[in-house]
């Protein structure tokens, strides 16, 4: 596929020069895709807008105002008022703090706990190996939402609200990612610079995190990029049944749970919409940044 | 590959033995139990009630109580719902026909849509219309199923008008007529759409991508030299090595399923058995919560082992491990 001919001016002139490295060349070839780069800036624009909630709007985002119940969006409340009179504009920053704050621990501690669990699976083998994956076949074989629902029925209230949230999807949702990463490791720790670290007295941890670890990155962001709109989807979709994060707290699911109600739903679309759109953007800007990666990681794929 | 399918069905067993213990412990980590269910609700004697709970086995050392209750689970007895004050089986019997319905239209539907659009994608690859639907692809994977399930009320139920927005059937229908099933069907469709929103778009996706590289392969350059009609080769040689694949992703839709099902019944307010579950969450109905959490968990063994084995049926090389 890649074989340089004379005939080709371009190539040719090119040789003399250093050639990039993997990573240059990833961050090149992502540049060029403009879908993936508008979602990037995109995602970015909601986390600095969202992070940077109180000095944005001056609004009280908690204050129950009965005089201002429902009203349609105007000067001063750009997005209307939700049934409690409380600013949909500005429960939506905060909310995008709560909604993104999730999805980036959840997407931390699943990527951390994985890659954990799936790199000492794959490089030791043997025994370590089935007992960790029949774990893992085990934490798979739980139906997700029903186990995140009951987990969360019985924490609540003994820990603060979020981090029990948190915790359960963490817990329930690392088995993929862990088998992914095993079988990255089984094929590269064929390799001979492993059997050669092997031989220089590396220790197992020093192999794993120097030398296999780095090699395997590409396909960990992608998998983490994957993962956090999974994780978004699963935050928003729990506070959407009510299950997820507390009430009183406002995140993009919590708003969206007021669609339960077909008064809203029919006539209120100002309190409902704004939520349900920021969702799908955000994961569907998401979704195109890890289709972006992905490709970019690709030596093969030529866009 | 029978040898692989039974090893693979023992294989179950200890499986369904360490979930019944986490559900057992997840079950009595709760605030409360299910005494309510059994005594009568009129005698609030603190003597009664402490007989009772001695009665009932609640004092028992909890390794006791946990072989008590799956004794009792296996045989099929599953308590009594503390709500309904009637055997947990015969709440869930009751709800299990209208998921079940759900859950085979989004099947049908999702499978019908998905070899449509995708079977005319590969066909037509980069032309506008597979644009299209490639579009709408990126948009189905990326939309929540809540999301989607609003939107759909609000369009197809209230704006246009087109589809009841809960229940699931009319009031004042006598069952077994035409109507009855019409009426139903009615109902179960909008749910069953979105249900099978995330699995039409990847299938699409799949199929598409499998019609373009079989299109490449070698058999298809042959029937091409021979002079078969191009309409031959794709409805005959390619599409049935394009849809040989996309039937092992069964299993994972009724893994699918049972998580789309609580969301996707909520929101329709279908009486099914997600909404059951979300149901006796909230009133701490356990009997019925165990016996759901069961029933849920035992329904995603079977949809991976399925879905291992029809792999095993299309790679032989799975087989051996």
């Amino acid at each position: 596929m890649e074989i340089v001919t004379e005939k080709d001016p371009k190539i040719f002139r090119a040789l003399p020069k250093k050639s990039l490295s993997p990573w240059a060349m990833a961050r090149k070839k992502f540049k060029k895709n403009k879908l993936a780069m508008a979602s990037l800036f995109f995602l970015i624009a909601v986390a600095i807008l969202s992070f940077l909630a109180p000095y944005i709007t001056t609004a009280d985002v908690s204050r129950i105002n009965i005089g201002e119940m429902s009203l349609e969006p105007s000067s001063k409340h750009w997005l209307g008022t939700d049934r409690a009179g409380r600013d949909v504009f500005t429960r939506l920053l905060y909310g995008g703090r709560i909604s993104l704050l999730v999805g980036i621990s959840c997407t931390v501690f699943v990527i951390l706990l994985g890659t954990l669990i799936g790199s000492i699976s794959g490089y030791f083998g043997g025994a370590v190996d089935s007992l960790l994956m029949r774990f893992t076949d085990f934490i798979l074989n739980f139906p997700f939402l029903v186990f995140v629902i009951v987990l969360n029925a019985i924490l609540f209230g003994k820990i603060n609200g979020l981090w029990v949230l948190i915790g359960t999807i963490s817990i329930l949702s690392w088995g993929g990612i862990a088998r992914i990463v095993r079988s990255k490791i089984l094929a590269e720790k064929e390799n001979e610079y492993i059997t050669a670290a092997i031989s220089i007295g590396c220790s197992p941890a020093k192999i794993i995190m120097k030398h296999l670890i780095p090699n395997i990155l590409s396909t960990i962001i992608v998998q983490a990029t994957i993962t956090f709109a999974t994780m978004i989807v699963a935050e928003t979709g729990l506070s959407f049944l009510g299950f997820g994060v507390p009430q009183e707290i406002p995140s993009w699911g919590n708003m969206l749970n007021s669609a339960n109600e077909p008064d809203v739903l029919q006539f209120k679309l100002w309190i409902w919409v704004p939520p349900a759109l920021i969702i799908t953007i955000t994961i569907l800007s998401i979704n195109f940044i890890g289709e972006g990666l992905k490709d970019a990681f690709n030596p093969k794929s030529r866009r | 590959m029978l040898k692989y399918a039974f090893r693979r069905i023992l294989g179950m067993i200890p499986m369904l033995f360490l979930t019944s213990i986490v559900v057992f412990s997840l079950a009595k980590l709760m605030p409360g139990d299910s005494l309510s269910g059994e005594i009568d609700p009129r005698n609030t004697d603190p003597k009664y009630i402490a007989d009772m709970r001695e009665k009932l086995g609640y004092n028992d050392p909890l390794p006791q109580q946990y072989f008590h209750w799956i004794g009792n689970f296996v045989q099929g007895d599953f308590g009594k719902s503390t709500r309904f004050k009637i055997p947990a089986a015969e709440v869930i019997g009751e709800r299990i026909p209208n998921t079940l319905l759900l859950g085979l239209s989004s099947i049908l539907i999702t499978y019908i849509l998905a070899f449509l659009m995708g079977s005319y994608s590969g066909r037509k690859p980069y032309t506008l219309g597979d644009n299209i639907i490639g579009g709408l692809n990126y948009l189905g994977l990326s939309i929540p199923s809540f999301v989607a399930g609003v939107f759909a009320i609000f369009l197809f139920s209230f704006t246009l008008g087109w589809f009841p927005s809960n229940g699931s059937i009319d009031i004042g229908v006598t069952e077994g007529t035409l109507d009855y099933w019409l009426s139903r069907l009615h109902h179960v469709f909008l749910p069953a759409v979105v249900l099978g929103l995330l699995s039409t778009a990847s299938y699409t996706q799949f199929l598409r991508n499998d019609i373009i590289e079989n299109s490449r392969k070698d058999f298809v350059r042959t029937a091409r030299a021979k002079g078969t009609p191009e309409r031959k080769i794709y409805n005959v040689h390619i599409l049935r090595n394009s849809m040989i694949p996309l039937i092992t992703f069964l299993g994972f839709d009724l893994v699918a399923i049972i998580s789309g099902a609580i969301i996707t019944e909520t929101i329709f307010t279908y009486p099914g058995l997600g909404q059951l579950f979300l149901d006796s969450v909230g009133t701490r109905d356990y009997p019925v919560l165990m016996t759901l959490t069961m029933l849920f968990s035992f329904l995603t063994l079977i949809g991976n082992l399925v879905a291992d084995v029809f792999y095993g049926i299309v790679d032989p090389r799975i087989r051996l491990e």
